[in-house]
């Protein structure tokens, strides 16, 4: 008998539907074969009888399971097809929120936690600089250090033993000009590499062969280009190999194509090709970069290396820091001041985990996506909650059926099971669709971060993470909003809903939760439209942000004399030849140019002496500064609250003389008239502090030059003629223009060519061009929650329109009898009014304290706008209030139109 | 009821050819069937309870047979069991079958593969 109840308890394997059809018969049948090996008397015949009842668990009953779920599948689409309205707003709003929420995801994933595609074991790697660094530091440094220079890396490259190998790479991608024999000149990005960079991330090449240690060793003209590189511009072919290339003063041979999908250490970035590092005295002429000479050093690499097996990450920084500075000390040994050597020798190396490269991306979009990752988890809810409302009122509708299947003996579960399968497939539609608009959104998404980061590029992909989170986010999003409507609609006395059959019937207990559905959408939608308020407003104020100077017809230019050969002399004579062919140029009002220029990335500060100043500490004597060219200030039109600008008379030969802001005039001089008192500017060399005395001659209203965020810093501009520290290398062009600023471009870069064919013009462009970067990331996150906003605010507006208008039609008889009694069209608009009007309260109570909560957590991204702005608020509640109300309108507009005596007889 | 072609439904799973053949002379219940089955290929295919009733269920929804409403044999007197007949359609499966697989007995003679009849 024992054996009975355990083939008995079996049967539970199997799918109900089964196993309430056939498992009888499958006992009885279990039960005479038992009975007959028992007669038998041998063992082995009762082994074999369980044997096969056995494999039947492992084998039939899973195929069984597979039946019923096709079968619900195959139900579920038929009864899709006989309802498409349902079928596309469900599968639409569940496109946007889980494709909204893949792209995201992937985004997310991919710039802040992805490793290195290709490279092996990217675990073990670790960088000596600072990820989020890039560009070129010529001069000395103090604290951490973020890049370093080539000699450094050659000391720690062979004395290191924390490491199996080092390799070095140029920080920044360069955007190069590129000639093949037999064609014209073309561009392409690249960088410099050090020999050891391929072998180090374990990459084999596609074709031909890669750098090795050798090649630092010895002249190396050579090129390993990438695989798109090679399809695009070769079209795969094999003949690429041997062929050279000619690239500012050097020639080059192409001698490997690196495989595909591999984009170097650099995340984000999507090199055309790496040439060796041996080749940058001929790449970047008059800028010697592998060597540095007291008093200068040239940080510019990224340093990254390979941990031993078992070597723990601060070992090898301690050991890396001890390299590093036995190299300071020999570098800096003749310097005389202690005091300045102490300065200069305290600069050390941090390591990190390096699995995900460099990446100036990465810093600057992680709160920006980790907040668009909070919003898009909350439109996908939304989502959610719209369509559970949209299951509850269609399971009130399907109420008769479900009871009809239960009295007929379906089991609950088998009904729940059934609505599930519903739900799932839907969200396995909506995660289908939502795969194709994820890849739409990412292009959008990464698009956009390439406005701010030029060079940035990044692929969609879906790695084993960003599937596994389609999964999560399908599987949990179909039970969030089909649990519940399930559970509800088979949640029913049977002969209950039987007789309301016919009667748009629902229980008080269905109502609420459906309202309370509605309630919540409106709650969540409120600060999604809040905070894209908030950062709308931040852009706003940002593009709007005083400068000191109108941004309009604005033109700026930069060249490069050193790389073209000019030496200090030279280019201090280009530098004002060309300011008078561009002055002589039509449409062009003033011209003059500065050092560091407009929004450029460049800044300079240094250590000052203002006369008559105590400071209050020994950080408290910097201030920014730049070289100005006369009439830096008209052509600007920056304002002179006292004194003059600086003129064409203030040349070498003149008093030196400079030009301080407010900021500085206040915080250093005080209620003192800054005019005729001194500032003494401190050069620090490797030789000491010198210090050049300047007049004060005049007082700027304060003005921007480098930063929208940050409030207004001291700052002194210097005559370009009458520079206090090392010769002036570079000439940023200002050109105010009388009309059209972008119509001048073309001519002005005409002008640099007559000037000299050779010149490497580093941009061209309109003022308000070169700022758009500055406020890229700001405007990608507030458009992007800007659109999540609408998308909200559009489905708590379907949510909302749909449970009203099943409040509706369930209150039709009453609403009719109402009107019979005498009841006006708009006392009955009121009342449904009335009772949408609790829902939307709610909604926006609890959705206050929710955006407190949200508006706090983005207060960092903001600019120039509190929180709680109360104008940003007020206007998200009204927006919400005004949708809300629109969509309740119609319902009621239609049940006051009942006509009584036909909603009766349908009674 | 749409009737799908025989042919459309082959080649027919060992198990689902063996139930045709069991019930060509008879009606039968489960275990009847299991025994005949048993009885007819000298005890080497014993067909486990879950396969059966898994084949079965799949015969029905293919129509290739239909349960009987009332038991066929008056003196049973065990009510539970239920018994299945062939259709018509399932007749014209196994014969197609057949000839399947006579065809292809054909083609390993005439190949050489076996030695000709």
């Amino acid at each position: 008998m024992r054996g009975q109840a355990f083939y008995k308890a079996l049967l539970h394997c199997y799918p109900a539907a089964f196993r309430d059809e056939y498992g009888n018969q499958m006992f009885l049948m279990f039960a005479e074969q038992l009975g007959e090996a028992r007669r038998t008397g041998r063992p082995i015949d009762r082994a074999a009888l369980w044997g096969r009842a056995a494999w039947d668990v492992l084998a039939i009953a899973p195929r069984e399971h597979c039946h019923v779920i096709l079968q619900d599948i195959r139900f579920t689409l038929r009864s899709l097809a006989a309802r498409p309205g349902f079928a596309a707003v469900a599968i639409l709003s569940l496109t946007l929120g889980i494709g909204a929420n893949i792209a995201i995801f992937s985004l997310w994933n991919g710039l802040l936690h992805a490793s290195l595609p290709l490279v092996t074991h990217p675990e073990q790697l670790a960088m000596l600089s600072d990820p989020a660094s890039s560009g070129v530091w010529h001069g000395d440094e103090s604290g951490d250090r973020d890049m370093l220079t080539w000699d450094e890396f050659e000391q720690l490259r062979d004395r290191a033993t924390s490491f199996s190998a080092l390799m070095a790479s140029e920080s920044s991608l360069d955007s190069w000009q590129l000639r093949f024999q037999g064609s014209d000149w073309e561009e392409a990005h690249g960088r410099m590499v050090s020999g050891g960079y391929f072998p180090l991330l374990g990459i084999a090449p596609a074709m031909g062969r890669l750098f090795t240690e050798a090649d630092d060793r010895q002249d190396s003209p050579y090129a390993v280009i990438s695989y798109d590189y090679w399809q695009r511009r070769f079209a795969g072919s094999p003949a690429v190999l041997g062929r050279s290339f000619t690239l500012r003063q050097a020639v080059l041979t192409i001698i490997g194509v690196a495989p595909r999908g591999f984009i170097g250490e650099t995340f984000g970035q999507d090199p055309d090709l790496w040439i060796s590092m041996r080749m940058e005295p001929q790449v970047v002429p008059g800028d010697d970069r592998l060597h540095d000479v007291p008093p200068e050093k040239a940080m510019w690499l990224h340093v990254f290396g390979r941990l031993k097996p078992g070597v723990k990450l601060a070992r090898a920084e301690a050991e890396s820091n001890a390299i590093f500075k036995a190299g300071l000390e020999q570098f800096y040994g003749g310097v005389a001041s202690p005091e300045r050597r102490k300065e200069l020798l305290d600069q050390k190396l941090k390591a990190r985990p390096a699995a995900g490269g460099a990446s100036s991306a990465r810093g600057d979009f992680s709160t920006s996506l980790s907040a668009l990752m909070a919003a898009v988890g909350v439109l996908l809810l939304i989502a959610c909650a719209n369509l559970a409302n949209l299951l509850l009122a269609r399971g009130a509708v399907r109420r008769p059926e479900m009871a009809l299947r239960l009295s007929l003996g379906a089991s609950r579960g088998r009904l729940i099971r059934q609505l599930v399968t519903e739900s799932l497939v839907l969200a396995a539609m909506g995660a289908l669709c939502g795969l194709a608009a994820a890849r739409l959104i990412f292009a959008v998404l990464a698009g956009m971060i390439a406005q701010g980061d030029q060079g940035f590029a990044m692929n969609f992909a879906l790695d084993p993470l960003a599937i596994a989170f389609t999964l999560a986010v399908t599987v949990s999003s179909a039970l969030l909003f089909g649990l519940l409507p399930a559970w509800q609609a088979t949640r029913t006395d049977a002969s209950a809903a039987l007789k309301e059959q016919g009667r748009a019937g629902a229980s008080l207990g269905r109502m609420r939760l459906g309202r309370s559905l509605v309630s919540l959408q409106l709650a969540l939608s409120l600060p999604l439209l809040a905070c894209a308020g908030l950062l709308a407003r931040t852009v706003y104020n940002l593009q709007h942000v005083d400068l000191g100077y109108p941004r309009q017809r604005l033109v700026m230019t930069a060249i490069d004399s050193r790389t073209a050969g000019y030496n200090s002399e030279r280019s201090a004579v280009l530098f004002r030849d060309l300011l008078e062919r561009i002055k002589s140029i039509p449409g062009v009002a003033a011209v003059t140019y500065s050092h560091n220029g407009l929004f450029t990335g460049s800044n300079s500060s240094d250590l000052m002496l203002a006369e008559g100043y105590t400071p209050k500490g020994q950080d408290d004597t910097g201030s920014a500064w730049d070289f100005v060219a006369p009439n830096y200030f008209s052509t600007l039109h920056i304002p002179l609250l006292v004194g003059r600008e600086i003129l064409q008379s203030d040349d070498a030969a003149a008093p030196k003389v400079c030009v301080v802001n407010e900021a500085f005039a206040r915080k250093f001089f005080g209620g003192r008239n800054p005019l005729g008192l001194h500032v003494t500017m401190i050069d620090e060399s490797v030789a000491g502090r010198k210090g050049t005395a300047y007049q004060v001659v005049g007082v700027a209203r304060n003005f921007r030059t480098n930063s929208l965020r940050d409030k207004a810093n001291p700052r002194v501009s210097l005559p370009f003629s009458q520079p206090h520290a090392d010769s002036v290398k570079r000439a940023n062009y200002l050109i105010r223009t009388t009309s059209d600023s972008a119509a001048v471009l073309p001519a002005v870069r005409q002008a640099i060519q007559r000037m000299d064919a050779s010149l490497p013009i580093l941009y061209a462009q309109t003022l308000e061009e070169r700022m758009a970067p500055w406020t890229a990331q700001d405007r990608i996150t507030a458009q992007v929650a800007v659109v999540f906003g609408i998308s909200a605010l559009v489905l708590a507006a379907i949510g909302l329109y749909g449970v009203l208008s099943y409040n509706v039609a369930r209150r039709r008889s009453e609403i009719a009898i109402r009107i019979a009694l005498g009841a006006q069209p708009g006392g009955i608009i009121r009342m449904v009014l009335r009772d949408t009007s609790v829902l939307v309260l709610a909604g926006i109570l609890v959705g206050g304290g929710l955006t407190y909560a949200a508006s706090r957590w983005i207060a960092s991204q903001l600019f120039d706008v509190a929180p709680q702005d109360p104008l940003v608020l007020t206007a998200a509640a009204t927006v919400l209030v005004a949708v809300a109300l629109g969509a309740v309108y119609l319902p009621a507009w239609r049940a006051s139109r009942v006509a009584p005596m036909e909603a009766l007889r349908q009674e | 009821m749409r009737e799908p072609k025989p042919e459309s439904l082959l080649p027919l799973p060992a198990a689902v050819f063996h139930i045709l053949i069991a019930l060509a002379e008879s009606d039968r219940h489960g275990y009847s069937i299991m025994r005949d089955v048993s009885a007819r290929t000298g005890g080497k295919i014993r067909l486990s309870a879950g396969t059966l009733y898994s084949s079965i269920r799949r015969m029905l929804e293919q129509g290739l047979i239909e349960e009987l409403a009332d038991s066929p044999d008056p003196s049973s007197t065990d009510e539970r069991r239920r018994y299945y007949r062939l259709t018509r359609f399932g007749r014209r499966a196994a014969a197609a079958e057949v000839d399947r697989l006579n065809g292809l007995v054909r083609q390993a003679h005439a190949s050489g593969l076996v030695p000709g009849a």
